[in-house]
């Protein structure tokens, strides 16, 4: 029979995302939730102490009669299951983590609680794509890409137009176009290879180099400048990276101020859990939610569909900003 | 990585032992200050032009890409490059306004008033590059010229005239400047350089806008917008309403008499021409449907009209050896005739125009407008250039002239990565010259 701490993580099981502050390390929020939940779990009122029948000797009170032991029974609750001695139900839940921030970065971490992390596992084995915005700024070239790192170098910046800007995006962008091509498995001399390259649907299937498949300006004012960029098999420190080569490109230096992501698949930015949210009520609300999506998401298509909804996602996100 | 440290703040040393002390934010944490010692460097200055550039790639035994080392390279350790299937760049002296790839061999030209404007390399076998006097003898030509050599031409006033295009064949080229009216040089055995069958001669025309070489023969544009035609006209391509070779130009009459033309167009052994309200017209060979719009036999010797259904207007068309394609005014690209298409292998012949789809020229949601504004045909193979200074190729990849990296033919429109902006491409048979610009 299920107790009640049992039903209640029933119920918290499924993905959510979270709203990762920018200078903490991933695990601390993973463990801060995880602590959330179990303090939850294990204050749940637990059942009453199922009792059993045992034959227990009476001590005689009279002097007289001491052999023969009479044997009475009672029914003595089971200490064994007592949590003072069995210890709390839940010791750890099994709290996974999507794809990784690092500390600089913020944005949203999808999490996911018990059978939930195996459909964590099938989401990464498709092709994710993922939202982010850069914060640059010119005139600085530093050791590790970020405004907080050991200069190397100062350069002048004040050749820089937003056209010329334009003109290194839409050259960076070109480049990632074609890897897209490269990096796909299917022949090209094939018919197939043509439809999906009308469709957009040519990509890297699994592990490869990162992608960006989207990228542009989204602010100007120099020396700071704000990029919005999608992207496939990426890591933080890459953006870090194609913030620096833009500088260089642009025949400056330029440092990156800070990276938000601001979708990672279909959880956006508005699904988000802040920090004051980071209690077991908000989570299975968040939860609840993304079920009653799944559902609707279900009827109409599969996982290998998904590249469809993620590609018509983004175009929505765009046209809305 | 800085360590993190405490820093003790000397204000506060007190006598004694008691030391007040208090912990600063570590370097690692505090952003940089902006006033910190160190130099500034500066690259480039406000007023920075982009520098032109000039790339070749395709097959190079014939010298036709302009770089000596790949026919005879400079160390004996070192082995002929045939094919180049990547773009390589070609110093230039000046500034490249003008390029033509003929059939082994490619001539560019500059927009200066200097001496030399007009460079030719490749193949020299029929004077195709003009006279090329060898080291050892005053009278003798070389039949392959393996680096940008300076062609002469015999200008009135060589130090005023600018050429502005330039044309090549399969045997003969042509040279339009801007005050003394078009050159040709070449193979004259079917009177395609327009000068009678009388050799060493060239003669001066009227005034012309643009100049188009076809196999055999030669189209001249003239301001007005008329169109004169010389050359072989075994396949109708001259226009003339006969199948005969016409030594000298003649003005071409059919559907474009009293067209405005602004555009001509020719490589193999069909022409088109596009009149300024965007209607197209076409006449020459038809074998590969790329006439079946208005035909069904496989030759026509008059221009003739072509009612393309949902192009629009057109703006620019190019002819190959068996393919054919037009741009529209919204920068859609149509093909249809024979070949490899750009439709996957599926679609090899078509007598109707098929649209490309926008998608492949790197229209997406991000870039939303992304618009060709140039289409050039090879013999075999297409070249589109965007609006975003993109060029994209597909199409037969004869001796590696696509320059994608691999010898592999081409179904769909594919990205060359050439670094820079891409300003215009000239189409040869088996190599391609583009120019570009630099990003900055």
């Amino acid at each position: 029979m299920a107790t009640p701490a049992v039903r209640m993580f029933r119920r918290l099981e499924g993905l959510f995302c979270v709203y990762k502050p920018s200078g903490v390390h991933w695990k601390l929020v993973r463990d801060s939730i995880e602590t959330n939940l179990l303090k939850v779990l294990n204050a749940t009122p637990s059942q009453p102490l199922p009792q059993e029948v045992r034959f227990l000797a009476q001590p005689s009170t009279e002097t007289e009669a001491p052999k023969g032991l009479t044997l009475s029974a009672t029914s003595v609750p089971v200490l064994s299951k007592h949590p003072l001695v069995s210890g709390p139900e839940f010791q750890n839940i099994q709290v996974g983590v999507g794809h990784r921030l690092d500390a600089f970065s913020s944005g949203v971490l999808v999490l996911g609680v018990g059978n939930g992390n195996k459909t964590l596992n099938d989401l990464y084995r498709t092709r994710v794509t993922r939202d982010y915005t850069l914060e640059g700024e010119f005139g600085t070239a530093t050791d590790d890409f970020t405004h907080t790192g050991g200069v190397v170098e100062r350069s002048t910046y004040e050749h820089i137009t937003q056209d010329k800007l334009e003109r290194v995006l839409a050259m960076l962008e070109g480049a990632n176009q074609k890897a897209l091509l490269m990096y796909s498995n299917v022949d090209m001399r094939s018919q197939e290879a043509y439809e999906m390259a009308v469709q957009g649907l040519l990509g890297p299937e699994g592990k490869s180099a990162p992608i960006l498949t989207g990228l542009r300006c989204i602010h100007f004012q120099p020396p700071n400048f704000i990029l919005e960029v999608q992207c496939l098999n990426e890591t933080q420190k890459y953006l870090r990276k194609v913030v620096h080569e833009i500088g260089l490109e642009l025949r400056s230096t330029a440092v990156c101020k800070g990276i938000r992501r601001t979708r990672d698949g279909l959880f956006t930015l508005q699904d988000a859990l802040t920090r004051h949210h980071w209690t077991a009520a908000d989570i299975t609300q968040a939860i609840r939610q993304y079920h009653s999506s799944k559902k609707h998401r279900k009827h109409s298509l599969s996982w290998d569909n998904l590249n469809y909804i993620l590609l018509s996602t983004d175009s929505a996100l765009i046209q809305s900003s | 990585m800085a360590f993190p440290f405490v820093r003790l703040c000397p204000r506060h040393v007190s006598t004694g032992l008691q030391v007040c002390s208090y912990a600063t934010l570590s370097k690692a944490s505090r952003p940089q200050e902006k006033s910190s010692a160190g130099p500034v460097f500066q690259y480039v200055g406000q007023n920075k032009k982009p520098t032109p550039k000039v790339f070749v790639w395709g097959f190079s035994f014939t010298g036709a890409l302009g770089i000596p080392s790949f026919v005879v390279p400079d160390s004996g350790r070192k082995k002929p490059r045939k094919y180049q299937l990547t773009p390589y760049r070609l110093e230039t002296a000046e500034q490249i306004s003008s390029a033509a790839c003929g059939y082994g061999f490619s001539l560019i030209a500059s927009s200066t008033k200097d001496a030399s404007k007009l460079w030719g390399m490749g193949l020299n076998k029929d004077s195709q590059l003009g006279f090329q006097r060898t080291q050892h003898s005053r009278h003798q030509s070389y039949d392959y010229v393996l680096e940008p050599s300076p062609v002469a031409l015999p200008l009135v006033n060589p130090l005023q005239t600018r050429v502005l295009q330039v044309a090549c064949g399969r045997a003969h080229s042509l040279v339009l400047t801007d005050r003394e009216g078009v050159f040709s040089m070449g193979n004259n055995s079917y009177g395609q350089c327009g000068r009678r069958i009388v050799e060493d001669e060239l003669m001066h025309l009227l005034f012309f806008s643009q100049v188009a070489c076809g196999q055999d023969h030669s189209l001249f544009l003239t301001e007005t917008g008329k169109v004169l035609a010389c050359g072989w006209g075994a396949d109708g391509q001259t226009g003339l309403g006969h199948h005969n070779i016409s030594s000298s130009p003649v003005e071409v009459g059919g559907d474009l008499s009293g067209v405005e033309v602004q555009q001509i167009s020719t490589y193999g052994d069909c022409s088109l021409a596009v009149s300024r309200d965007g209607q197209l017209f076409g006449w020459g060979n038809s074998e590969y449907r790329q006439l079946a719009s208005v035909t069904e036999a496989t030759q026509i010797n008059s221009p003739r009209h072509l009612p393309l259904k949902g192009c629009g207007k057109v703006v620019q068309a190019a002819c190959g050896g068996t393919q054919v394609a037009v741009l529209n005014d919204k920068g859609e690209v149509f093909v249809w005739g024979y070949g490899i298409l750009g439709k996957g292998p599926n679609l090899s012949e078509s007598s109707t125009p098929e649209v490309i789809p926008s998608t492949l020229f790197g229209r997406s949601q991000f870039n939303p407008s992304v618009a060709v504004t140039r289409i050039r045909c090879g013999l075999s193979h297409f070249a589109a250039v965007t609006d975003r200074g993109e060029l994209f190729v597909w199409g037969k990849n004869v001796r590696g002239c696509l320059g994608i990296g691999k010898r592999d033919d081409q179904y769909f429109p594919w990205r060359v990565t050439v670094p820079g902006q891409v300003v215009d491409v000239a189409c040869g048979v088996d190599h391609m010259v583009a120019m570009a610009k630099s990003l900055l």
